[in-house]
């Protein structure tokens, strides 16, 4: 199982259902989970785990589905082991204090996030998928080339970095229009911060025309992966419950569960909208 | 013997090419080259042709080939003649010092973070040093350059096309001296002068021997295995390691002067 179908690429409302569950005995006899160069030391039929990807601009809802598919697929009875941007041991503090000093170069930027990220795939992930457990990415390699190829580095540079990343087994993309983020965003903190805008690339003193310029290049640079990288778009606007919905049934028919059926747990039930 | 290769390249046409390196190696199978949205990038792709009156002088060898030491005396050479030069090392700013230390100590780098990391911290020294020094005119010299990284990162696996296209945004510099000691030579003078050799430098994540004197033995044998085989691709200027210092370094700024318009660096006449 690997390579989302580039067929259901752009479908921004797939119906599952029956013809994918008949698909998955082929896919799980396809090889390259890797775009090119295998990481070393990493036998691919070792890899009996999941992983789905969520991408989207800051406020597109991603960290909301990810709580509620995490809830979902432990009541289901399957192990799930997250990721995110800046969560590796290794440099996610440094990260931080870099862009806290902003005056970090791009490409030095590009290439921490890049060993965050590795970091997190040999030791978190790979490990996960090996124990057969479900991976769900919040953001992966695909904001890390959007956000450096806006700032002018090579996408053939960026995915040459990348070929060892591991191909997800489906990626989701919650598209939002960057007027409705930027709602989302300032209700969220009551401001709008510096990387968010996008404000190292001097689009504008304004803050919001900043974000919107900076949120519309990224936006055009996911347009662009999507295609190349088949991601399954979602109405990223729709309500928190149904952009669930529509996840839960793609992910349940790759993973081949009946039930669909799902109501938060009162924990999280004030994610529910 | 002194032991010199002088390859013919047209010293006007290197001085002033900054190319990339790898535009040959850049993968075009799992990630073909779809040139769609190109509109959105405001600036363009990183180090294309560039020019500056720069110059840009690297030494290479392994651990113990004397590069360290006939650099310095260049330095002091140019330094005492009043030249317009910068010094930079291999993996020398603190940006990822807390970084590495960490992943050192807990011994948690992996072939690809360990390499990810030193290439961060050299693109923070190429974009706040050398670019900006190079374009205003300096002689900048460089103990140890990218291809440290080719030679240390294949050793411990990293693929070399990985490796150049990692580094492709760095410019090529205008010679780079190839500091060669057999291997024994190069060994002792390391393990004579250290009581132990750290986990990392002596290649114990390989798992080759755990033996740290053996382990380091064989990774500095694959990595300079690995420089012998940039020799020609990347235009080295084999310089013999077991060549006395002072006749050596006589040899070195011959080499300089001859490749070099050191006029350009020289101070100013009032």
């Amino acid at each position: 199982m690997t390579r989302p179908d580039k067929a259901n690429g752009s479908n921004a409302a797939p119906d599952g259902g029956t013809a994918k569950r008949s698909r998955k005995k082929v896919q799980s006899e396809a090889p390259s989970r890797f775009y090119g160069t295998t990481l070393p030391g990493v036998k691919l039929e070792e890899l009996s785990g999941t992983l789905f990807v969520l991408e989207g601009t800051d406020g597109s809802g991603r960290s909301t589905q990810i709580s509620l598919l995490t809830e979902w697929l432990e009541s289901e009875g399957f192990a799930v082991q997250t990721m995110g941007l800046r969560r590796s041991f290794l440099v996610g503090q440094d990260i931080d204090a870099l862009m806290a000093e902003n005056s970090v170069t791009r490409t030095t930027l590009s290439l921490m996030y890049s060993t965050d990220f590795f970091d997190q795939l040999e030791r978190r992930i790979l490990p996960a998928l090996r124990s057969g457990l479900i991976v769900l990415a919040d953001r992966y390699i695909f904001t890390l080339i959007a956000r450096s190829a806006v700032r002018g580095i090579g996408r053939d540079y960026l995915h040459g970095i990348y070929e060892m990343a591991l191909r997800p087994d489906l990626t989701f993309w919650l598209n939002v229009r960057p007027e409705i983020a930027f709602d989302r965003e300032f209700k969220k903190a009551q401001t709008i911060s510096y990387w968010e805008s996008g404000r190292d690339m001097s689009l504008s003193n304004d803050l919001f025309q900043s974000f919107i310029r900076y949120q519309s290049l990224i936006k055009r640079e996911f347009e662009y992966l999507s295609k190349r990288h088949g991601f399954i778009e979602l109405d990223g606007e729709g309500s928190v419950s149904e952009v669930n919905r529509v996840l839960r049934k793609r992910i349940a028919s790759h993973l081949g569960i009946r039930s669909t059926h799902y109501q938060p747990s009162h924990a999280l039930s004030h994610l529910w909208r | 013997m002194v032991m010199l290769h002088i390859f013919h390249i047209g010293f006007a046409v290197q001085k002033y090419d900054m190319r990339l390196h790898s535009s040959a190696f850049y993968m075009a199978i799992t990630f073909p080259n779809i040139p769609a949205a190109e509109d959105t990038a405001p600036v363009k792709v990183v180090a294309t042709k560039r020019q500056y009156p720069g110059a840009l002088v690297v030494v290479e060898g392994i651990d113990g080939s004397g590069k360290s030491t006939q650099l310095y005396l260049l330095k002091r050479w140019l330094e005492i003649g009043g030249y317009r030069i910068h010094f930079t090392e291999w993996n020398s700013s603190p940006l990822v010092k807390s970084a590495t230390r960490r992943g050192k100590q807990r011994r948690l780098l992996t072939p690809i973070t360990f390499s990810l990391l030193h290439a961060a911290d050299f693109a923070d020294r190429c974009e706040r040093q050398i670019l900006p020094l190079l374009h205003g005119g300096y002689l900048v010299l460089a103990d140890r350059y990218i291809y440290t990284a080719f030679a240390r990162d294949a050793a411990r696996g990293c693929a070399p096309r990985w490796l150049r296209n990692l580094y492709s945004f760095a410019p090529v510099p205008d010679i780079t001296f190839y500091f060669r000691a057999p291997l024994d030579v190069a060994v002792n003078r390391i393990v004579a002068g250290r009581p132990k050799l750290k986990y990392y430098e002596a290649g114990m994540d390989l798992g080759i021997s755990l033996d740290r004197a053996e382990s380091f033995r064989i990774f500095q044998e694959r990595i300079l295995s690995n420089y012998d085989q940039m020799i020609e691709t990347d235009k080295f200027i084999l310089m013999d390691g077991t060549v006395r210092v002072n006749k050596l370094q006589k040899l070195m700024r011959q080499i300089v002067g001859e490749r070099i318009d050191l006029g350009q660096f020289a101070p100013k006449k009032k």
